[in-house]
């Protein structure tokens, strides 16, 4: 039939140009192919009367026109906060629907703003969406749902449209540098460092640990447990000066200035301690050091970032740690969004556990795990705690199928939701680091939370682990 | 804004006032909970679209008046009863994939949204059926069923989004549907609310696990691909499969288009037990691939036009099946493009093609596209005819503005025997650049792409349906008499047109010269 090389010339050529099947922007095309004019003049824009929500659409709509010119929807299915609300008004597609809607003027901020605390900011949508997966990399236009989602709630607060909790949450946040991760009962700085009671460690140093508010706070077996590992493989590191909430929280609900203030202070307070390498346990504060730190200092942030999940495998494998102490429990592991979805870690947590003698792992595949979630991200818990347990009862009813005792997790954001829905199921929630260093032979000590706590006191019940999870004995200190 | 209601015998519609719909509401609110009402803006905005390009100014035009998110049979029931006593619009949403506008409201009032109804309420291994929500995913489905080593093998290129509800509302069509059949041959009954609210249990017969029946008229197939005009079917029984144990999928390319035609033909005509389809790449296709497919990219310029073919069953089925195939596919000058190709393209036969960054202006730009796609039914023979028509009528198009690309085509095989092939032309538009004349166009060019089929002995749509602007005025003359037994069934089980009105030109079941309004509709 046709050849490709058929080069149609004279008088018809313009006619015959496109009757031939072709690749446009090749070379040898022919070149009547620039000469048609067009038609069609596109629409009137819409001019927009908010200064701020002209300048936001400017910048995002060709992100958000991608996923609107496909509308498929491929992502739904993965999507945490979808899967428990079913409500397509709180998915990928519709929020970048907005945007558009935004920008021809038929929507506004105060419209939209509500509909945008539904999302964890797992990532799941990014992944799962055939524009990233397909032409994405191609073309350097991998969809961006999490950065619309967080620039819409930046909007939002700059506009001075609050969400409540959201705006309680962030202004005690400011006034006590940290998060008010115990609810009523105040957080203060001078408490920073009780997690490491008897740990005995410097502050300062080359090398710092930096803890998130909730295992610093609520959740302190989790560093206590990363703390003694590291010592028992001759790391060297210290505590920071003057820690404060890296900031993440803030950026995430869209207070932006102030997450920007907090990373301000926590890397003067670096560079004051002669800090170059930062130690991080919560994958939520290595987004922050990852993206968003390197985002508001530019050439500035030369701090070395390390996830101490990473580090650990590296140590095992080295021979620096070797697990020896059996823990006999039937686990599964669970993916935390901003490793596995977000940054792409899933490999080194299976190689710790599968380190572990005494476990029986039931794995589940990282890519099923895209659409698993504990519904803790993102601000979530703090607006709508209702969706982040029904998205944590949905991840434990998976584990379940399994038959599992123990969910283990690396994400202390993640522990606290799981932990109140495994116990209904007679599921533990575990740290990777609390159970490890169980298998080090290690004393943990700390809390692993209410419901950690409550179920490691049971005396070894039908976990049968006889206080055998990495906080249980310490759970009275 | 009521272009529907300017056409001959139809009669205008009006909006609900503010007030009525408050009044809606109230009335809702006394039947489901707060959180299963929704009236803000962004509720109504997000379920007035589709992914089928539409220009986005007008985008208002669409939105209805509020959605409701019940969760059983009941509550939609109620529903509908209240809309039908107060005479309110309303348009069943599913998925919200539909290519032909079907979930989108032309008028306004209720969208009744069913995705809350996903649960799984019965797994019978002994019948091999399982019995779902119609809100349910077929992938969420089939990972529960991978348990028992089962399959729902219902699998559009729309797998991963659509859902059980639009499936029978659209009554699609599947990729692997030459093997194990059509969402009409897998959906073996279903209860569906009438427009009326009252209840019926629909299948062959007396429905529920019966896959034939004589009894009675069948009404299963009117109550799938109606497009929500019949009302909404709420839970359906499900025919299941073992999970295949093998798949093969090679794939062959070809110097011309009609050497891959002939081979096409001869494959799905051989009569294997286990051809779960095949499909012919164009030679416009090819040369679309070649744009960003780093598959294609690297192929050497004289693979114009390639062939797929698939097989599923067990191993000692498929090996045997899969020489058969190759064998001919050798006699008619395939070359294999190799493993890697074959298994990778298949697998991501969901995925691959739909991305906007296809989108190419005739010099070259990259600009993001939405997609359009054309799903006629075609019989073997008219094939390359109605390819080449089609082409010459989107290069027409092209002619005039770089909104419109040409996608290339597929046509699969519908059946096992190679009778008909969905025929797809996909088409790429610039939405960003769609204004109001090149609506116009390509309105003009969807109705001389239906007739265009029709003339060819072709069905206008495989799967989507037919009720988009422009193919939709063709459909009278496609259904012939047929058209006017839709209207008698429309007007007796519908009689206040509520659901889905504006759909299929079914206003002329209601009044106006019905015989004028035709009369000119099939002179198109
Ligand atoms: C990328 C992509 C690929 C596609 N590939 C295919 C394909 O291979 N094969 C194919 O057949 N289609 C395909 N489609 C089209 C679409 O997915 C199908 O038409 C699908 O059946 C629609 O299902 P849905 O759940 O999205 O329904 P919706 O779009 O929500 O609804 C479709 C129609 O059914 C009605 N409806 C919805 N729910 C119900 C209900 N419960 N009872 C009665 N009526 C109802 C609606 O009113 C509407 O008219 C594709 C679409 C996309 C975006
Ligand atoms: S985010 Fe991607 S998968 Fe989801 S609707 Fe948009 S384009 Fe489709
Ligand atoms: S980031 Fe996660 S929660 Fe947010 S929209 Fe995407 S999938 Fe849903």
């Amino acid at each position: 039939m046709t050849q490709l090389d058929d080069q149609p010339s004279g008088p018809d050529a313009l006619a015959q140009a496109l009757t031939q099947p072709f690749t446009p922007g090749m070379r040898d095309n022919p070149a009547s192919l620039a000469e048609y004019d067009d038609e069609v003049a596109g629409p009137a824009p819409v001019s927009l009367p908010d200064p701020r929500t002209r300048e936001f659409v400017e910048e995002w709509r060709n992100a958000s026109y991608n996923c609107f010119s496909s509308g498929h929807k491929f992502c739904r299915e993965v999507c945490p906060v979808m899967q428990v609300t079913r409500n397509e008004s709180w998915t990928p597609t519709a929020f970048h629907a907005n945007v558009v809607a935004m920008e021809k003027g038929e929507l506004e901020i105060a419209d939209v703003a509500a509909d945008y605390v539904n999302c964890t900011q797992c990532g799941a949508c990014e992944l799962r969406c055939p524009n990233t997966l397909f032409t994405g990399d191609f073309y350097r236009f991998r969809t961006r749902t999490v950065d619309v989602v967080k620039a819409v709630r930046a909007l939002a607060v700059d506009s001075g449209i609050h969400q409540p909790q959201w705006q309680t949450w962030n202004r005690r946040t400011d006034e006590r540098t940290h998060e008010p991760v115990l609810g009523e009962t105040d957080i203060s700085q001078e408490h920073v460092r009780d997690w490491a009671d008897g740990l005995d460690l410097p502050i300062g140093g080359e090398t710092i640990l930096f803890v998130d508010c909730e295992a610093a706070f609520y959740r302190t077996a989790v560093p206590r447990a990363v703390a003694q590992i590291l010592q028992q493989a001759g790391v060297e590191f210290g505590l920071m000066g003057e820690q404060w909430c890296c900031g993440g929280p803030a950026a995430e609900m869209g207070y932006v200035d102030q997450a920007k203030r907090f990373a301000r202070h926590n890397l003067d307070n670096w560079r004051a301690t002669g800090t170059r390498r930062v130690l991080v346990l919560d994958p939520h504060d290595y987004i922050s050091f990852t993206e968003d730190y390197p985002k508001y200092f530019g050439e500035e942030f030369d701090i070395e970032v390390v996830l101490v999940v990473e580090l650990v495998a590296d140590l095992i494998r080295e021979g620096r740690l070797t697990p020896s102490v059996p823990v006999e429990r039937t686990i599964t592991y669970h993916d935390p969004c901003r490793l596995n979805k977000r940054k792409g870690i899933w490999q080194q947590p299976r190689e710790v556990l599968r380190s572990i003698p005494g476990l029986t792992f039931h794995d589940v595949d990282r890519v099923t795990q895209w659409s698993y979630c504990s519904g803790g991200g993102g601000g979530l818990p703090v607006e709508k705690p209702e969706l982040t347990a029904a998205i944590s009862a949905n991840r434990i009813e998976k584990a379940k199928t399994l038959e599992v005792d123990t969910l283990v997790s690396a994400c202390p954001w993640s522990e606290r939701p799981l932990s109140e829905a495994g116990d209904g199921e007679d599921i533990d929630v575990v740290d990777i680091h609390e159970i490890l260093a169980q298998s080090l032979g290690i004393e943990v000590g700390g809390s692993r939370g209410e419901v950690g706590d409550r179920r490691s006191g049971c005396g070894g019940g039908s976990c049968g682990g006889a206080g055998g999870c990495g906080g249980g004995e310490g759970s009275a200190s | 804004m009521t272009v529907a209601a300017e056409r001959p015998g139809e009669r205008p519609w009006e909006r609900l006032s503010p007030e009525q719909v408050d009044g809606v509401v109230e009335r809702l609110r006394g039947i489901l909970r707060d959180d299963q009402v929704l009236t803000s803006k962004t509720d109504r905005y997000n379920r007035a679209r589709v992914p089928a390009p539409f220009p986005v100014h007008r985008w208002h035009e669409r939105v209805p008046d509020l959605a409701v998110l019940p969760e059983s049979t009941e509550e939609v029931a109620a529903v509908v009863r209240l809309a039908h006593e107060l005479r309110v619009p309303v348009v069943p949403r599913d998925g919200g994939t539909g290519l032909t506008d079907g979930a989108v409201p032309l008028r306004g009032g209720i969208v009744v949204d069913v995705k809350r109804m996903n649960k799984i309420h019965e797994l019978d291994l002994d019948n091999r059926t399982v019995t779902v929500g119609t809100g349910i995913s077929m992938l969420k489905l089939n990972e529960e069923l991978a348990r028992h080593g089962l399959i729902y093998p219902d699998d559009p290129a729309s797998y991963p989004c659509s859902l059980v509800g639009g499936r029978i509302g659209t009554s699609g069509w599947s990729l692997i549907g030459s093997r194990y059949g059509h969402t009409r041959d897998l959906v073996l009954s279903f209860d569906h609310v009438l427009p009326t609210g009252e209840v019926l249990h629909v299948g062959d017969g007396i429905g529920g696990k019966v896959s034939k029946s004589s009894s009675g008229y069948q009404l299963k197939h009117l109550f799938m691909g109606h497009q929500g005009t019949l009302g909404i079917a709420t839970r359906a029984t499900l025919k299941l499969y073992p999970k295949p144990e093998a798949e093969l999928s090679p794939f062959w390319a070809f110097d011309d288009y009609d050497d891959a035609y002939r081979c096409v033909g001869a494959l799905a005509r051989a009569g294997v037990a286990t051809f779960a389809g095949a499909v012919l790449f164009d030679e416009h296709k090819v040369a679309y691939l070649r744009r960003d497919d780093e598959a294609y990219i690297p192929q050497p310029n004289d693979v114009r036009a390639l062939v797929c073919a698939v097989m599923y069953g067990y191993d000692d089925e498929v090996r045997p099946a899969g020489r058969r195939l190759f064998r001919i596919a050798r006699e008619h000058g395939a070359r294999y493009l190799g493993d890697e190709i074959s298994e990778g393209d298949w697998a991501a036969r969901h995925d691959r093609y739909a991305t906007p960054l296809h989108g190419r202006t005739k010099d070259g730009q990259v600009v993001p596209m939405s997609w359009h796609c054309e799903d006629a039914a075609v019989s073997y023979t008219h094939l390359p005819a109605v390819t080449r028509a089609w082409h010459e009528i989107i290069a027409d198009l092209r002619r005039r503005t770089d909104v419109f690309d040409d996608w290339g085509m597929f046509a699969y095989t519908s059946a096992d025997t190679g009778v008909d092939y969905l025929t797809e032309i996909d088409v790429g538009i610039w939405e960003q650049h769609l204004d109001d004349k090149a609506w116009a166009m390509w309105v003009e060019a969807k109705r001389e792409i239906a007739a265009t089929a029709l003339r060819h002995g072709a069905s206008i749509s495989a799967c989507h349906g037919s009720c988009r602007e422009g193919e939709v005025d063709l459909v009278p003359q496609e259904l012939g008499r047929g058209f006017e037994v839709m209207l008698d069934i429309k007007r007796t089980l519908d009689p206040h047109h509520i659901m889905n009105p504006g759909k299929y030109h079914l206003d002329l079941a209601y009044g106006g010269d019905l015989g004028a309004a035709l009369d000119e509709l099939r002179q198109r």
